[in-house]
């Protein structure tokens, strides 16, 4: 190496000092010009416009935060929805526009923030990080975004989803009409035949106390067309249980895509959040979720009735038994009290056989979900042979 | 003619380096002033002013005694002006007439500091102990958004600010 | 102090650096050690040493990106809350809302990947031009310096590893979690060690307190004491290898003993033991240059022009941050930072079954393999039986056929990274860069 090369080092230096200046430019350029600077001098130019200057000059430029201690949620939706407590911005266009009142009077913002009830990443401070339709951000904002991917029947009822986080124990919460329509649902169909909801119910299904919880990697999408998503799965499901998941024994209820919604918000809505005991509405009677009396005594007489054997085995929640004044849910399969001669009928066997082979969607059944042992077996042939000549006295009787 | 641009483009590396350098490390100085609080709030909302009850209130988050006469509504910093204990409100059970800047003043209450025994009168003006100056007064204000009172501890307002609603 | 009194400028930007002036020839020596930066550099410098083809200047880029990592880290060090509930936060803040938080952070993850890279880079250099090899000085011991740096690697990965799981998401958190079960299949103290690292058994606010310890203070301590030995014994086996490589050449004839040197400096000579190199040589001005300013301005072109080059891709790759952590739910795939992806890919292929007997792949591949790889790398200078004619010389004909073993081992490694990093979907499966991965669910 010649020495004389080395004199020209320092031009070297230079050229990479120049480079280094530019970059460092690059980064001072970007902190000056954030995205929320934007929008709180356009909020200034429209509060000049609709409320004249002295308003305008109580815009302050910067960073806003809301700090919920007891909910541990820092959001800072406010930097740039800036106008969310003005009065006279209720016709503004988003994100000026005034919050609606009622709703904020009996949610006061320094006390909730904003994402636990809209969604959304109440960290960032740009618009598309914030509302949350991001990689690794799993809380999006339930809003027009979501709305256009899952298409609900009407409008702004996605976050309701999270009215039910503190008014889970509710059986109605005003303005939450989604939600209230699926809790009406769960208490109609039955569905805690099966699944334990709330710490309460069945267990032929899985208990879903805490469904909102799992994580989108616990779900098989194989069987779903176009978008993959927990939210997109339980609609899917809902509508057509069997379609998702064909070793499932849950019963097609028939819902529209209005009912479907409304139980999946219920549904991912089920989450364990450790809430301070003032964000819990009503008193602690209600937490419970407990059962009506009218629902205590049929249950009790069905528990308790001739019919108490099939209860117990959670076959009622398919079948009814008339006879036995038992009544299913979900109705699925054919009323059990003329099993005797509707199975000779149905499958060419009697019954006795078809208990001991079945075939069909009882051999699934019989073989995963209720499995019985060889008196238990007799037990069903004579108690329905019992139902048969009820049923048949029941036929002559009503004939006139 | 030569040298000069020599001269320039040695000044014009330099004075890049320094700045590319003075650039870097004010980031560095600058990232540690933080842009959000994570502190108590230091301006709260209490409710519409004829909710508030007459005579005082003291306001936990700000340190703040809230007074309420009638129509008129103000509010003093119970930070003590000596090294910023909370002062006691102390309510006198015989009032008091005391001299404050040339004018006889009728008190009825006073606050005490109880780290250095600094007394204020219930205007807050500084009568006994360390404090250098009387109490703090603080901006009420009546919310533009929906009408309620505001107490901004972080505005100082003059002694006798006083807003009448 | 009288004698420097010329005037007063003089004194005041000399006694920042000088506490004393030269007397005599034999103080001027002297001097040399009290002075900062001719501590560390040698009066003269040959050119060779300098040239930028040589030693490809990687050590320094590596020591500049420390110095990087230390400064942005200690700014990160304000800004972060190491605890289980405020860490995400804080990090998430100095994202958002910190001014400039989002390019320190960017900063501080691209110098660390950096490290990793140019540390491993200039071992390679070193191992290609022979020179952990000793040449003509008295009292040379380049091998144990090499052992050093291979010691420096090790806990440049420390490093990394335990600055991976201070942001507290999800990929912190699994990394570490595959990281410490791996610790854990080490024969013998394997559980121990996990215990004493997490303080626990569960990755939790223990685990997080004892990273942030070993990545604030411990790891980077001993990083500064093992670099301050590694520079000082370049210095003490007598610079760069090519130097003694030159002197060879120089020489053309073999040289049996270490030859009787002197420490020379820009003040006068001073007689002594101390190792250098041939005083012919270094007194030919055809062949060196003074330290000053020849060799702090190539220093710092290096460091500036790395610190730039940092700066510059800040600019564009930020440092990632994923879900909050949560130990319920593994991401898929879950991977480990892109240096232990080799690991993790041989973890994941040799798990070993003979019959009923099983060899976990976490020993074979995350603790055996590695372990005889390290252990090779370290006393292969006493394995390398070329004569040193080899020192610091570029792929020296003696040592090829080390040399393509070298490159075969460094191959497979950067292969299998190759591999984890861009072939490797979910549930680890093998897909090509062309093929699309399924697509992931998400929750909305």
């Amino acid at each position: 190496m010649e020495k004389s090369k080395l004199k020209k080092d320092i031009v070297v230096v230079y050229a990479i000092a120049l480079i280094g200046l530019i970059a460092t430019l690059a980064v001072y350029v970007k902190h000056l010009t954030p995205e929320w600077k934007k929008y709180q001098s356009e909020f200034k130019q429209y509060v000049r416009e609709k409320l004249g200057e002295d308003k305008a000059r109580m815009v302050e430029f910067g960073v806003r935060q809301i700090y919920v201690k007891e909910l541990n949620r820092v959001d800072r939706c406010i930097t740039c929805h800036i106008g969310y407590e003005w009065k006279g911005l209720e016709n503004a266009s988003n994100p000026f526009k005034t919050h609606p009142k009622e709703i904020l009077d009996k949610h006061p913002v320094q006390k909730y923030g904003c994402t636990i009830c809209h969604g959304g990443q109440g960290y960032a401070l740009n618009k598309e990080e914030a509302h949350g339709f991001i990689k690794h951000w799993d809380e999006p904002l339930l809003g027009k975004e979501l709305e256009d991917i899952y298409r609900p029947p009407d409008r702004k009822v996605l976050l309701q989803m999270n009215c039910n986080i503190c008014h889970r124990y509710d059986t109605l919460t005003p303005g939450a009409d989604y939600i209230n329509y699926a809790k009406k649902l769960v208490r109609e169909k039955g569905c805690r035949a099966c699944h334990k909801i709330n710490g309460r119910g069945g267990v032929i299904g899985p208990d879903l106390t805490y469904e909102g919880d799992k994580a989108p990697e616990q779900f098989d999408y194989s069987r779903i067309g176009g978008y993959k998503s927990v939210f997109a799965w339980h609609i899917a499901h809902f509508k057509n249980p069997k379609m998702v998941s064909p070793e499932s024994i849950m019963p097609e209820m028939g819902f529209g895509s209005r009912e479907a919604i409304a139980l999946t918000l219920l549904t991912m809505s089920w989450r364990k959040v450790n809430l301070p005991p003032e964000y819990i509405p009503q008193s602690s009677k209600a937490l419970a979720d407990l059962p009506t009396p009218e629902e205590i005594e049929k249950e009790r007489q069905m528990r308790e009735g001739e019919g108490a054997f099939f209860v117990n085995k959670g076959c009622f929640v398919c079948h009814s038994i008339s006879v036995f004044g038992i009544e299913s849910a979900a109705k699925i399969g054919p009323d059990l009290s003329n099993a005797v001669e509707d199975v000779q009928s149905r499958f060419g066997k009697t019954l006795e056989n078809f208990i001991k082979e079945p075939t069909g969607t009882m051999a699934i059944v019989l073989g995963s979900q209720i499995i019985l042992s060889d008196s238990e077996k007799a037990q069903v042939v004579e108690l329905l042979t019992k139902a048969y000549e009820k049923y048949r006295k029941q036929q002559l009787t009503s004939k006139p | 003619m030569k040298f000069d641009r020599r001269k320039f483009l040695k000044n014009f590396g330099i004075g890049a380096l320094l700045l590319t350098l003075v650039g870097q490390i004010y980031t560095w100085i600058r990232s540690l002033f933080p842009n959000v609080s994570y502190e108590g709030i230091k301006r709260v909302k209490i409710d519409e002013p004829d909710k508030i009850p007459d005579g005082v209130t003291f306001i936990d988050d700000i340190k703040t005694y809230i007074f309420r006469e009638g129509k008129t509504f103000y509010a003093i910093s119970g930070v003590c002006t000596h090294l910023g204990c909370t002062v006691k409100y102390v309510g006198l059970s015989k009032p008091k007439v005391v001299k404050i800047g040339g004018k006889e003043v009728e008190v009825k209450w006073e606050f005490h500091c109880p780290c250095h025994g600094s007394k204020f009168y219930g205007d807050g003006t500084n009568y006994a102990g360390p404090a250098p100056r009387p109490l703090d007064w603080v901006k009420v204000e009546v919310s533009p958004e929906d009408g309620k009172l505001v107490v901004d501890f972080s505005k100082k307002v003059s002694q006798n600010y006083k807003l009448t609603v | 102090m009288a004698e420097v009194k010329v005037n007063g400028k003089k004194l005041v930007k000399r006694s920042l650096f000088w506490t004393w002036a030269p007397r005599s020839e034999k103080e001027a020596g002297d001097s040399i050690v009290r002075n900062l930066l001719l501590h560390w550099f040698p009066a003269k410098v040959t050119l060779k040493s300098l040239s930028w083809g040589y030693s490809l200047w990687l050590g320094t880029i590596t020591a500049t990106l420390f110095l990087i990592l230390t400064l942005t880290g200690v700014v990160l060090m304000f800004l972060y809350v190491p605890s289980v509930e405020r860490a995400y936060q804080s990090v998430k803040d100095i994202e958002y809302v910190v001014s400039f938080g989002w390019f320190i952070r960017a900063m501080h993850r691209n110098s660390a990947h950096l490290m990793v890279a140019f540390v491993f880079l200039h071992m390679v250099r070193v191992f290609l031009t022979g020179a952990y090899k000793n040449g003509v000085g008295a009292g040379q011991n380049r091998p144990l310096n090499w052992i050093v740096g291979v010691v420096l690697l090790l806990i440049t990965l420390l490093l990394s590893f335990t600055g991976y799981l201070l942001p507290w998401d999800q990929l912190a958190f699994w990394a570490i979690t595959v990281g410490t079960n791996i610790a854990k299949n080490a024969p013998i103290v394997g559980e121990w060690i996990r215990f004493v690292l997490l303080g626990g058994y569960e990755i939790e606010q223990n685990a997080l307190i004892r990273f942030y310890v070993l990545h604030c203070f411990f790891l980077p301590a001993a990083v500064l004491v093992l670099f301050s030995y590694h520079m000082w014994r370049i210095r003490k086996d007598g610079g760069l290898a090519c130097v003694d490589n030159l002197v060879l050449n120089q020489k053309k004839e073999k040289i049996t003993d270490g030859i009787k040197s002197k420490t020379y400096s820009l003040l006068g000579l001073t007689t002594g033991r101390t190792v250098q190199v041939e005083a012919t040589l270094i007194d030919e001005e055809k062949y060196t240059v003074n330290s000053i300013p020849f060799l702090i301005r190539r220093i710092g072109i290096v460091m500036l022009g790395t610190f730039v080059f940092v700066a510059l891709i800040s600019l564009f790759i930020h440092a990632p941050l994923e879900e909050p952590a949560n130990p319920n739910v593994t991401p898929n795939p879950a991977k480990a930072p892109w240096y232990f992806l080799w690991l993790q890919e041989l973890v994941a292929i040799t798990t070993i079954r003979i019959g009923g007997f099983v060899i976990n792949g976490a020993f074979v591949g995350g603790i055996l393999i590695p372990g005889i790889l390290v252990a090779l790398l370290a006393i292969w200078p006493y394995l390398d039986k070329s004569s040193n004619l080899s020192t610091g010389v570029w792929f020296s004909k003696e040592r090829t056929k080390q040399n393509i073993i070298f490159l075969i081992l460094c191959f497979f490694v950067i292969v299998l990274i190759i591999i984890g990093t861009y072939m490797r979907g979910p549930n680890w499966e093998f897909y090509f860069p062309w093929e699309a991965w399924p697509q992931l669910p998400k929750k909305f």
